[in-house]
């Protein structure tokens, strides 16, 4: 299953959010969609769930229009919320029955997933007299309860102690593994980091990357390199570097533990090493860089 | 469908659960109850028919209570006369007028009369409140011994001529249409059970769509069914809960009453015994206005993002709706007033006015059809629109958004 979205545009009141957004998405994999807020994260998936008409633009699934209602589909919608004077198994049951299920499917279901998210004992309880971390149990419940074969998350950690954190990873982790086609949104670069193989990032309404994470490190990474010296500060260093082989290198950003730098044009991690060597420099690290995605986050879309 | 019966079956369920449904039915219903058994009651352990007389008799107020006279110039011929009439209180002579005036405001006597001429008097009272009317009942009295006095001093017996002047008249009333006056209670109690009804089920459910959009199930919700689904399912469901309990309530009384019917002497027989064909127009008309105002507040309840903003929005329609009810309720007093006749077309307030004309008045089974036609298709039509306004309105949080212009964005789409 490959999940396109194609150009989406979006207005309101005469204000458009969303300028020709696109990525895709397959099977087995899935899609970080990063951007800040109310960047338009939320808007295209609700767009993508169908709660949104798009003024332009389309979603595919194989290549074919995207009809909801013919798909196993799950939304975790940002905006929280369930009856909250519900029972929570009685409302589980009725928003599996709402989406196909029969009442006894539905009821084994969410006893499976309120087993699994460790809130079981709480099912004949009105939702509102739980916790607001067990309630956000109590909502993922509600997101896995059809096992769909698509799973949009928006911002599913927020809320989320560590070790509930942990759970919902695992559980993740479970549904690219059984071939799911996952789309989650999140500020939490880590996560993102962590389970998604394609990311999305959107700033003010446009894509401003998209493609294979590795691929983006890598492409990031490339002519990049961190060095750090025990004889001579950071600073000391990246003086050094800035007045005495600006030839060959330069600085791109001060680290804690380090420095970046790029090579200039043709000048090779050798040229670079020869040159540090000269000038009495004694290294304490040297690597090729490898920057995290909330590098490449901050730098795509930062204010600078 | 499949959809739409569960979202019903949750709502429904949901409602006959809720304690306010269950409480204020249990207590209308045993109100019901007791009051129909009253009768019962008092004629199994209170009285008999003898002390029942006596009951009437005491019922008078003040019958147990004296008043003093004073008759200056022997002007009553018979004083029995006057004090057979005096029928609020013994009537006890005094000697004087300070004696008269001594006992009133000892309280001994609650009032005197100085009777000074025939046809003229003073009163003495202690203190003269509102609602003292015993001086009307002693001119009554003073009128009638003057004139079986008159009467008798020029031969003519007063009895006579009382009866020639106050015959007892007795007739039947043959009604071949409709008994406005029979019919008058019993429609008032429908007319007034749907409006409460409506006002109460209507609140109910607007009440709940804001709440879901509130607490933000609504995003859950639009996700795993059609929006269409959920405002019918929602509606019909509350409709239900209401009918069952209306019905209840009047099937409640009615049982109660055929019990004790004989102790009430079967005088509230005109109540209870609707004829078919109006509770059949009732339930036709009723349930479709009733459906036709719920879906109204139902799409009203999706433009506000909290509850408390509920009434706010809804006051504008709730006005609408107590202007039908007058209407109707004034169309009562005259079925063939144009206005009600109008009405009685108009989606708005046919279910009602309509209704109030079948009851009452005199309509062709053509008009009812028509009316019942529009009313139809108005209330699929409105669910239609209403389902509209709650799948747009679901998402748009902030300001409440006016009814009317809701409208105007459901036409710009």
């Amino acid at each position: 299953m490959k999940l396109e979205v194609k150009n989406l545009y979006k207005s309101f009141s005469n204000t458009e959010v969303l300028h020709g957004v696109s990525f895709s998405v397959c099977s087995g994999k899935a899609l970080g969609l990063l951007g800040r807020n109310g960047a338009g994260k939320t808007t295209t998936i609700r767009i993508i769930m169908n709660l949104f008409e798009a003024n332009k633009g389309e979603v595919l699934l194989d290549g074919r229009k995207f009809v909801l209602k013919n798909h196993s589909i799950s939304y975790l919608p940002e905006e929280r919320g369930l009856y909250p004077k519900k029972k929570v198994l009685e409302q589980l049951i009725y928003l599996g029955q709402l989406r196909g299920l029969s009442s006894k499917t539905s009821k084994q279901n969410a006893l499976h997933w309120l087993n699994r998210l460790g809130v079981d004992e709480y099912k004949d309880k009105k939702l509102e007299t739980l916790s607001k971390g067990n309630q956000q149990k109590v909502q993922l419940a509600q997101t896995f309860l059809t096992n769909p074969d698509i799973v949009i998350l928006d911002e599913p950690f927020s809320g989320l102690d560590p070790v509930n954190s942990q759970i919902l990873k695992d559980i993740i982790s479970e549904l690219i593994a059984e071939n799911k086609l996952l789309i989650f949104s999140s500020h939490q670069m880590g996560y993102v980091e962590e389970f998604c193989e394609e990311i999305a990032i959107i700033n003010k309404g446009n894509i401003v990357l998209t493609g294979n994470l590795k691929k983006i490190q890598k492409e990031y990474g490339m002519n990049r390199l961190t060095i750090s010296s025990s004889n001579k500060s950071l600073e000391e260093l990246k003086v050094i570097i800035q007045n005495e082989i600006n030839n060959i290198a330069r600085v791109v950003e001060k680290k804690k533990e380090y420095l970046i730098i790029e090579l200039i044009k043709d000048s090779s991690k050798k040229d670079f090493l020869k040159a540090v060597m000269d000038i009495d420099i004694d290294i304490d690290q040297f690597s090729t860089y490898k920057p995290s995605l909330e590098d490449i986050f901050v730098e795509k879309v930062g204010e600078n | 469908m499949k959809d739409l019966f569960t979202v019903f079956k949750f709502e429904f369920i949901g409602l006959l659960k809720k304690k306010a449904f269950i409480v204020s039915t249990i207590l209308i219903c045993f109100a019901l109850v007791v009051g129909m058994f009253i009768p019962t009651i008092r004629d199994t352990f209170f009285s008999s028919s003898a002390e029942d007389d006596i009951v009437i008799d005491e019922s008078f107020e003040g019958s147990d209570k004296t008043y003093g006279y004073i008759d200056m110039n022997n002007n009553i011929a018979n004083i029995e006369d006057l004090k057979q009439n005096f029928v609020i209180g013994e009537l006890e002579e005094v000697s004087s007028v300070d004696e008269l005036e001594e006992k009133v405001n000892s309280e001994e006597f609650e009032a005197g009369y100085i009777i000074l001429e025939p046809t003229k008097y003073n009163y003495i009272v202690k203190n003269n409140e509102m609602l003292d009317s015993s001086n009307v009942v002693f001119e009554d009295a003073l009128t009638k011994a003057y004139q079986i006095q008159g009467f008798g001093e020029i031969g003519i017996d007063h009895t006579e001529v009382e009866d020639l002047i106050n015959p007892n008249i007795e007739s039947e009333t043959k009604v071949l249409g409709k008994d406005s006056v029979n019919n008058y209670l019993y429609t008032y109690i429908l007319v007034f059970g749907l409006y409460f009804m409506i006002i109460f089920y209507g609140q109910l459910t607007a009440t709940s769509v804001a709440s879901e959009k509130s607490n933000r199930t609504m995003e859950v919700l639009i996700t795993s069914t059609k929006s269409r689904n959920l405002i019918f399912g929602k509606v019909l469901g509350g409709a239900l809960a209401g009918i069952i309990q209306f019905g209840l309530i009047i099937l409640v009384g009615k049982i109660s009453y055929d019990i004790n019917a004989t102790a009430w002497n079967n005088n509230l027989d005109f109540i209870f015994d609707i004829p078919s064909e109006v509770l059949l127009s009732f339930s036709a008309f009723g349930i479709l206005g009733y459906l036709f105002y719920l879906f109204i507040y139902g799409a009203l309840g999706a433009l506000v993002s909290k509850t408390e903003d509920v009434s706010a929005s809804a006051t504008p329609i709730t006005l609408l709706f107590i202007g039908v009810f007058f209407i109707s309720i004034m169309g009562m007093q005259n079925t063939e007033s144009i206005l009600l006749e109008v009405a009685s077309f108009v989606p708005v307030s046919s279910f009602m006015a309509m209704f109030v004309r079948i009851s009452m008045g005199s309509v062709s089974n053509l008009e009812v059809i028509i009316s019942l036609a529009i009313l139809l298709f108005s209330t699929v039509l409105i669910g239609y629109v209403g389902a509209m306004i709650y799948r747009m309105g679901t998402l748009m949080y902030g300001n409440p958004i006016k009814f009317k212009d809701a409208i105007k964005l459901l036409r710009n789409k």
